[in-house]
């Protein structure tokens, strides 16, 4: 047999020997016995010097070439076993995915601050600046300046906590209109003030001695009730949905002429009437009114020359609404069971 | 205000107006119709005639009877429990099917005996029990001897076919208080005429009671003087519409009284005139003492209370009550009529002091019509001669502080449009003021109004565009954006700031709470730390429970944290950023967080019970919002009394205490509820931070070549701070020393009692080359030398 024919026969052998491969140490067998440097390919090699001039170069060929062919058999074997071997690690590294994760939850936030938040979102986003005034107002301020004179039955004792006889805990936000107005100097505006107010009843399911306001004013020359319904369906439809219509109705606040109560149509039943809306289809959020001229006038405005709007949204009731909240109690109590429901809009 | 529909209905056609489309009309023009009521119901209702009556044997109050109802429904059989069951009388009876207000009637056995019906009584039918005298309330209703048997229109004889709309008056409509201005209001609403009782009354004698006021509490007073008057019943017309109107009839002067008010909105006093000390009735509002009124009870007049003497003595607290001595009774014969204008605001606190409130008080609180009073004195003396028997009619005496004069507004329809935002024209907006009985003339570009005296509400301008948008429907209102020359929009920084550490904490997983901001006397006087103003007393609180205005924010979040843990939440991570408010002192603005049980964020992993380090961690990342570094912010053992005293701290930033936090003081903590369970608390001075001047964020240079990491454990007396070594590493050279950080600390096993085991890693770098083993080697020797030449420390094994 010539060496050209051992090389292919060797080679042929390898081949087969490699089909055999099954396993790691099969595998490391076969790599010390086929392919080391001692293996039978390398000392086929050495027999080159036994032949000459170009059957030299022809031998070296052949067998480089049974090498590749070799190692090549040899990859692919080793490529599969290793493939197996990963996959049984992985298998072996499987856990349970239903355990309970680490924890990287936000925390709730009392819906009061998330409507509170809300409601100065929307309005920041249409130009208003957001003040705060103080909790302890004088009595000048929360009435006087909005036009609730001294025989005023609002200005009884029994409504209000009273620190002294000219200082309260204010009732609403409405002071705020006042201080904002004494601040700009008799310059346009367009402000909301969130804040809590405080009044003399007792905790029930709807009452609460403190609650919270988000006051709204709007004065310029030309400033019309129409831009209050313009302004106020905005602010609607952002809150409980782009469907919502706007209705007002006639009412009296002292520091507002005319005045208005704000009822939206009923988000639970569309306007049909249901027992959200006490089947009236439409349910009532908010007193607005075209400012007070007195109220102008007291904070340096000429009602003649410009003119404004206002209204109050009361936060718990639009918490309320919005989330079938049926209890003004529960956010003062501050459960984190229930809290922890709310964390995003 | 209760208004019976059929009492309007004299005034004013309602045909073919449902109640609900008159409620709904109010209410959108500003007059709300809170409910609407049926005065009686029910259905299938009879006259029957008692034919037999005989007591249920083995029964001690039920009656066997048989009752006649006519030719429709024949002899019934009724079992009845009524104590005032008798033969012979009238009696309504619901039949089988009657539907009333407590539910259907079905004939059936009781206790064995057939019954075919019901006799009823009025509150059967639906009336509250409070216009019913006490003998109708306790038994079945009997009807009038002559009634006819058989007679379905039982709710109609009964004057019970009413129905009642009870108005939610606001303060600027007094006017509603009168059943006419209601009949003109609808007139105005609904374009049907409205016609007003006219009457005209002769005088027939000289008689007079003079009037005068000495006090300017009372604006106008008149009286008129009526002889030989009859008490007696009133009508039946008159009595009904007195229970639908929500008042007891008593007799027929009183009712007379109140009848002319629920008409008028105008209170009325009936004098004896025969009981007056003298025939005179002076206003005065300085008789301080005491007054014994027409209930019979005793009231401590002051000085400011109105009220109208005869020879000095009060007669009548004037709107209120009027004095038993001259009391109207079934002997008087004679009587004074006062028809009067007081100030209101004296009106209400008297009536608010003595806990004295009436129908008329109400009316004088909510401010009267002043120039109607001829025309009441005229409607009430007809009565009283229709209905009284009245036999002489003295003229009408009236003092007035001044003459009435009539209101007028000058404005434009262009100011009107403008105002609401909408394009009226000028014969719509005239029609609309004219509709509300307002007179309009029109002078050039100006209207000018002449407001009827009914209407105490309107005063300038600005109310004109409410008359005309109520009468005229808001719906006409379009939608315009507002455009206003305004600075920038947005939140003002405080707001902003608060803002910024409420999301941060709610980030990493705590609970953002609110609480009341009135407490307790005892919990404003716990954890006075932070801010030591004097707080706020409620001159009248409702309880003791909400008295002060809190100072400090701890006391209530803890008290939610207890809450809390009372309802089995037992994990808690809550805060509250809150306003505060003190005597003498600016607006505050506290942070406050309470901890407990454990840690929630990793509780799977490695659940761990919440300490002082992470509040300590807290703090940190907070003042890190405000770009206050560990630099700055100085961490300083407390000395408090609510705080453990071992674990708690005080934060100083440029000197100033901004903080404290730590582990309650277990007493404390055992006080307020919490027993045994730890609570790391925190209250901190968000003002002050947000106030506290920090140098603008400038890039900082990042170093090109590596920083390598060299660990180190130094055994240490315990009374070594972590801080110390640190501060001691950092000073050997303030170049290389990037950062140390502790990785370790170790008590117990290994370490002599009194000694504790720290370790640290190093941060080594430069910005100039990567450096060798060693300059590596050299500094890691410096530091050991370091540590333990400073404080004797031994390196660990």
């Amino acid at each position: 047999m010539n060496l050209f024919d051992q090389v292919e026969e060797l080679k042929k052998k390898i081949l087969d020997e490699s089909e055999k491969i099954s396993d790691e140490s099969s595998l490391k067998s076969f790599q010390e016995k086929f392919l080391s440097k001692k293996s039978e390919l390398n000392g086929l090699m050495s027999h080159i010097k036994e032949l000459a001039g170009e059957e030299k170069a022809k031998f070296g060929q052949s067998v480089n070439n049974a090498r590749n062919v070799v190692q090549e058999a040899f990859q692919k074997k080793a490529d599969e076993i290793n493939q197996k071997i990963l996959e049984r690690k992985l298998e072996k590294e499987k856990i349970d995915i239903s355990l309970p994760s680490i924890n990287y939850e936000v925390g709730g936030i009392n819906p009061f601050f998330l409507v509170q938040d809300e409601i100065m979102d929307i309005f920041v986003s249409m130009g208003y600046e957001v003040k705060e005034g103080p909790d302890v107002e004088s009595d000048e301020y929360n009435f006087q300046r909005m036009n609730i004179p001294e025989s005023h039955p609002a200005r009884e004792m029994q409504d209000s906590f009273y620190i002294d006889p000219r200082t309260l805990l204010r009732t609403h936000t409405s002071p705020e209109q006042a201080h904002a107005m004494d601040e700009k100097n008799g310059k346009p505006l367009m402000m909301i003030c969130p804040g809590k107010c405080f009044r003399r009843d007792d905790d029930d399911v709807t009452h609460s001695h403190q609650f919270g306001q988000v006051e709204g004013l709007v004065v310029g020359p030309g400033i019309s009730l129409a831009n209050l319904k313009a302004t106020l369906e905005l602010f609607v439809k952002k809150m409980f949905g782009e469907k919502r219509e706007v209705r007002f109705r006639g009412s009296y606040f002292p520091f507002t002429e005319p005045s208005v109560e704000v009822d939206i149509s009923c988000m639970n039943c569309g306007g049909k009437g249901c027992s959200t809306c006490k089947g009236t289809g439409f349910i009532e959020i908010l007193g607005a009114g075209m400012v007070h001229p007195n109220v102008l006038r007291m904070s340096g405005y000429d009602p003649e020359k410009v003119s404004g709007f206002a209204f109050g949204i009361g936060i718990e009731r639009v918490a309320m609404l919005r989330y079938k909240i049926d209890d003004i109690r529960k956010f003062y109590q501050s459960d984190v069971r229930f809290i922890e429901q709310f964390k995003r809009r | 205000m209760k208004v019976s529909l059929n009492f309007v209905s004299k005034f004013v056609d309602l045909d073919g107006l449902t109640p609900e489309e008159i409620a709904h009309r109010l209410t959108f023009a500003g007059v709300e119709v809170e409910s609407i009521e049926k005065l009686g119901q029910g259905t299938k209702l009879v006259v029957g005639e008692v034919l037999t009556c005989e007591n249920m044997p083995d029964s001690d109050h039920l009656h066997l009877t048989t009752v006649n109802c006519g030719s429709k429904y024949g002899v019934l059989h009724i079992v009845c429990g009524a104590p005032n069951m008798r033969k012979g009388l009238k009696v309504i009876v619901a039949t089988d099917g009657a539907k009333l207000p407590g539910g259907t009637i079905n004939k059936g056995k009781i206790r064995g005996y057939d019954s075919e019906g019901m006799c009823c009584s009025l509150l059967e039918l639906g009336v509250d029990g409070k216009y019913l005298k006490e003998e109708q309330t306790k038994g079945i209703e009997e009807l009038p001897s002559d009634t006819e048997v058989g007679r379905e229109d039982v709710l109609h004889l009964l004057g019970l076919d009413d129905t009642v709309l009870d108005l939610k008056l606001l303060a600027n409509r007094s006017d509603m208080y009168a059943v006419l201005n209601v009949a003109k209001e609808i007139e105005t609403l609904f374009g049907r005429k409205a016609s007003l009782p006219c009457v005209e009354v002769k005088e027939n004698s000289k008689e007079v009671c003079p009037v005068s006021s000495e006090t300017p509490r009372c604006s106008q007073f008149s009286s008129r003087v009526v002889k030989g008057i009859v008490t007696k019943e009133s009508p039946k017309w008159m009595k009904d519409i007195l229970m639908a109107s929500g008042i007891r009839s008593i007799n027929n002067i009183v009712d007379i009284g109140n009848y002319i008010m629920l008409l008028t909105g105008q209170p009325l006093h009936m004098y004896d005139l025969d009981k007056l000390p003298k025939k005179e009735l002076v206003v005065r509002d300085n008789c301080p003492g005491e007054f014994v009124a027409l209930d019979e009870k005793s009231y401590a007049l002051q000085d400011g209370d109105v009220c109208i003497t005869s020879n000095g003595k009060v007669m009548c607290l004037g709107g209120v009550m009027g004095a038993l001595e001259c009391a109207v009774d079934e002997n008087t014969k004679n009587i004074v009529i006062e028809a009067a204008n007081f100030d209101y605001a004296s009106i209400r606190r008297t009536s608010i002091r003595l806990n004295l409130s009436s129908d008329s008080s109400q009316r004088f609180v909510k401010g009267i019509n002043p120039n109607q009073y001829n025309y009441v004195m005229d409607l009430t003396t007809d009565l009283l001669l229709s209905l009284a028997d009245a036999k002489e009619v003295g003229p009408v005496t009236t003092y007035l502080e001044k003459k009435y004069e009539e209101k007028v507004i000058e404005s434009s329809y262009e100011f009107i449009n403008k105002r609401l935002g909408t394009s009226f024209n000028n014969e719509e907006i005239k029609k609309a003021l004219e509709s509300a009985f307002i007179k309009v003339e029109e002078k050039g570009e100006k209207i000018v109004c002449h407001i009827p005296a009914s209407r105490i509400d309107i005063g300038e301008a600005a109310d004109l565009s409410e008359e005309v948008i109520r009468i005229l429907g808001f719906e006409h209102i379009e939608s315009k954006l507002p455009f206003v020359q305004v600075s920038l929009g947005g939140l003002e920084p405080d707001l902003q700031n608060k803002r910024s550490v409420r999301s941060y904490l709610r980030g990493v997983g705590l609970d953002e709470i609110i609480s009341y901001s009135l407490i307790r006397e005892k919990e404003v006087r716990s954890f006075a730390i932070l801010n030591k103003a004097e707080p706020y007393k409620v001159m009248n609180p409702l309880t003791d429970e909400h008295e002060y205005v809190r100072t400090n924010l701890l006391p209530s979040v803890l008290n939610t944290l207890l809450y809390n843990k009372n309802h089995g939440n037992n994990d808690l991570a809550i805060f509250e950023v809150s306003d505060l408010y003190g005597q003498n002192q600016k607006k505050q603005i506290h942070l406050a967080i309470a901890l407990s049980g454990n840690d929630l964020r990793h509780q799977y992993v490695s659940g761990e019970e919440y300490n002082f380090y992470h509040m300590k961690g807290l703090v940190e990342q907070v003042l890190g919002l405000y770009h206050i570094d560990g630099k700055r912010a100085q961490f300083e053992r407390a000395n408090e009394k609510e705080f453990h005293p071992g674990k708690s701290a005080v934060v100083k930033v440029d000197g100033k205490v901004i903080a404290i936090f730590g582990e309650l003081h277990p007493s404390v903590s055992k006080e307020y509820g919490f027993g045994k369970d730890k609570v790391i608390a925190l209250e901190m001075d968000l003002a002050a931070i947000f106030a506290t001047k920090t140098s603008p964020v400038t890039m900082e240079q990042i170093s090109r070549y590596p920083t390598v990491s060299r660990d180190f454990a130094f055994v240490l007396a315990n009374n070594v701070t972590s801080k110390e070594v640190i501060s001691e590493i950092r000073k050997v050279d303030k170049t290389l020393i990037r950062d140390v950080n502790v990785f370790d600390v170790y008590h117990g096993e290994h370490i002599d009692e009194g000694f504790y085991s720290l370790a640290l890693s190093v941060s080594i770098g430069s910005f100039e080359k990567t450096l060798n083993d060693q300059e590596l080697s050299a500094v890691e020797e410096k530091i050991k030398q370091a540590v333990i030449v400073k404080f004797g420390a031994k390196l660990r094994q």
